[in-house]
């Protein structure tokens, strides 16, 4: 195999940033999520003035869920105005059909072991591009988009509710709308399990140091094997 | 009774006293949400205009919307508004009935062209010309869109009207449809509910009456007045929903001590109804208040949005009824289930090349 032979510096610090506080947004999001879907802890005795059980959870979920989408934003403007090559919407181009050409099929014959070859990336490849564009920029749109409109029925007629209530009647309701949210939200732990795997396999396979670059910033590249 | 007789004329023929009428008209403006200085307004218009003719239609329903208008708990007050509104058509009510009746349908309709209302209480049905639903010997698919014409504005009583309730509920073997489905050229108001609180009905033609349009309505097209907020956010047990203190079975002691019934499938929390506002029946309960979870009855397609005894609705997956939870976690599930298979070819593979490779 090959050697060690540079280090390159991939995910700056906006990045590795943005992608370790939407990691534990998006576990504190789901859990609060499930829970106040479903509030499976006994009750507590006593008058119901005294406690917060409930309206607790809902405190966490939208405290979090704003720093979700603080953070979220923030990606956006590194992603769209960032001096950052690895960081940037700059190569993904699913508009155009050329970005689905050799570099996207020979992805995926790989990961379908139509290839003995692993091509590599020092960025993310384009298997990987539109998955996070599908997964992490769509689903979190969806779910900020829907989970807003929700909090703005707290308020109506206020300023949540008027920028986003529209989405109630796109969904045809406030239960679908809640139903919606709830569904969605499991694209997360799904996304969760194909991510860590890929990022495993891939440092098992390649031995490019990807899991720890996300710690780090840097990758390590390796030498081509000889033919 | 005359037809050009005002509100006020009406009550004094009634033998109603002048305080009554001013207590009524107070009243009134409570309901519709207006301001003490609006009072007067609504006392002129009871005073001085004539009464608005009011055409009620029945299609695919119960007639539990007319059960709620006329079972109210003050007859001497809302009794009278339901003469008032001087309601020439009305197929349930009106004692004269056949040719008798239609004609006079007809005869509003060409007296008061553009001028009178047409109150709407259940579906349409459309699929095969609306056979599934005759009045009179014609489809009411047919008598809607020509009584529909010619009047200033529609009100669509009750969920069947507003959104369709149960005859348009999967799989709809009639093609009904909510009125605003079949009309489009006319301004509507609807007052869903199944049905809705009497004193949200009267509120909304009393509106139409004293301004001459059409109350405020949200993005739905619900009068903002009575439908603006969630039966969640004035429920008297919402404390025990903010506490965690919920019911979880009928006969438990939660039940007693009348805790939160979210986890009974309460669907309080996606309903905008004045259901925890006004109550039912002169603020006499409404169902939370007597145990039973909110069925959301004034929401879009409640049949659809099952069980009712559920928080999360039951969907159709892969052949069987599913909730969220259990697609999600069959779907990650399947994605674990992907990685492993996937990462035991890879090891496979791997070890096929090193093989190769050290002959």
């Amino acid at each position: 195999m090959g050697r060690l032979i540079e280090e390159i510096y991939v995910w700056r610090l906006p990045v590795r940033f943005y992608h370790w506080v939407n990691a534990i947004c998006t576990v504190l999001l789901l859990l609060t999520g499930l829970y106040i879907a479903g509030p499976v802890l006994n009750p507590p005795l006593g008058e119901a003035v005294w406690y917060k059980g409930m309206s607790w959870w809902r405190y966490v979920h939208f405290a979090v869920a704003f720093i979700f989408i603080a953070n979220f934003l923030f990606r956006m403007y590194w992603a769209l105005f960032g001096n950052d090559k690895y960081g940037r919407f700059g190569g993904f181009r699913p508009w155009s059909p050329s970005w689905w050409g050799q570099p996207f099929r020979e992805q995926v014959e790989s990961y379908l072991f139509l290839r003995s070859d692993e091509p590599n990336y020092v960025g993310h490849n384009p298997v990987a591009a539109l998955a996070h564009f599908l997964f992490i920029f769509c689903g979190s749109s969806f779910m900020i988009l829907t989970g807003l409109a929700m909090y703005g029925e707290n308020n109506p007629g206020g300023f949540t509710g008027t920028l986003f209530g529209w989405l109630l009647p796109l969904f045809g309701g406030s239960y679908t709308l809640h139903f919606s949210h709830h569904l969605m939200a499991w694209i997360f732990p799904l996304y969760l399990v194909v991510h860590l795997y890929a990022v495993f396999r891939h440092d098992i396979v390649d031995r490019t140091s990807v899991t720890s670059s996300i710690v780090t910033g840097f990758k390590h590249k390796v030498e081509e094997e000889p033919v | 009774m005359q037809s050009n007789q005002t509100f006020a004329e009406l009550f004094r023929a009634r033998g109603v006293s002048r305080r009554d009428f001013l207590k009524f008209c107070s009243l009134t403006s409570v309901y519709l949400g207006l301001s003490p200085s609006m009072v007067p307004s609504v006392v002129h218009a009871m005073e001085n205009k004539p009464r608005t003719p009011v055409l009620w239609l029945h299609g695919q329903e119960c007639t539990c919307c007319s059960e709620s208008f006329i079972r109210s708990s003050h007859p001497t007050i809302e009794d009278l508004l339901f003469n008032m509104i001087s309601l020439d058509y009305d197929d349930v009510l009106s004692a004269a009935a056949g040719h008798q009746l239609e004609a006079v349908r007809k005869n509003i309709m060409k007296e008061y062209k553009g001028k009178y209302i047409l109150a709407v209480e259940g579906n349409i049905s459309t699929k095969d010309d609306g056979v599934y639903c005759m009045v009179g010997g014609d489809s009411f698919l047919n008598i809607i869109r020509e009584t529909a014409a010619d009047c200033a504005a529609i009100i669509a009583w009750g969920a069947c009207a507003s959104f369709g309730c149960v005859q348009n509920a999967d799989p709809n073997p009639s093609g009904s449809k909510p009125i605003h489905e079949v009309i489009k050229d006319k301004p509507i108001v609807k007052v869903p509910g199944c049905p809705p609180i009497s004193e949200v009905m009267t509120g909304v033609v009393a509106h139409f009456h004293t301004f001459g349009t059409l109350p405020e309505l949200d993005r739905f097209g619900r009068p903002k007045a009575f439908y603006n907020t969630r039966i969640h956010d004035k429920c008297y047990r919402r404390a025990f929903f903010d506490a965690g203190m919920f019911v979880r079975s009928f006969d438990d002691d939660a039940t007693r001590k009348g805790w939160c019934l979210y986890k009974m499938g309460c669907k309080g929390p996606t309903t905008y109804n004045s259901c925890s506002k006004i109550q039912w029946n002169g603020g006499t309960s409404f169902p939370i208040g007597s145990g039973h979870p909110c069925i959301g009855c004034s929401e879009p397609n409640f049949w659809d949005r099952g069980p009712f005894y559920k928080r999360l609705a039951e969907v159709p997956f892969l052949g069987s009824d599913s909730n969220a939870d259990r697609i999600g976690m069959i779907a990650v599930g399947a994605a674990a289930a992907g990685a492993a298979a996937h990462a035991a070819v890879t090891a496979v593979k791997k070890t096929k090349e090193e093989k190769h490779e050290k002959e």
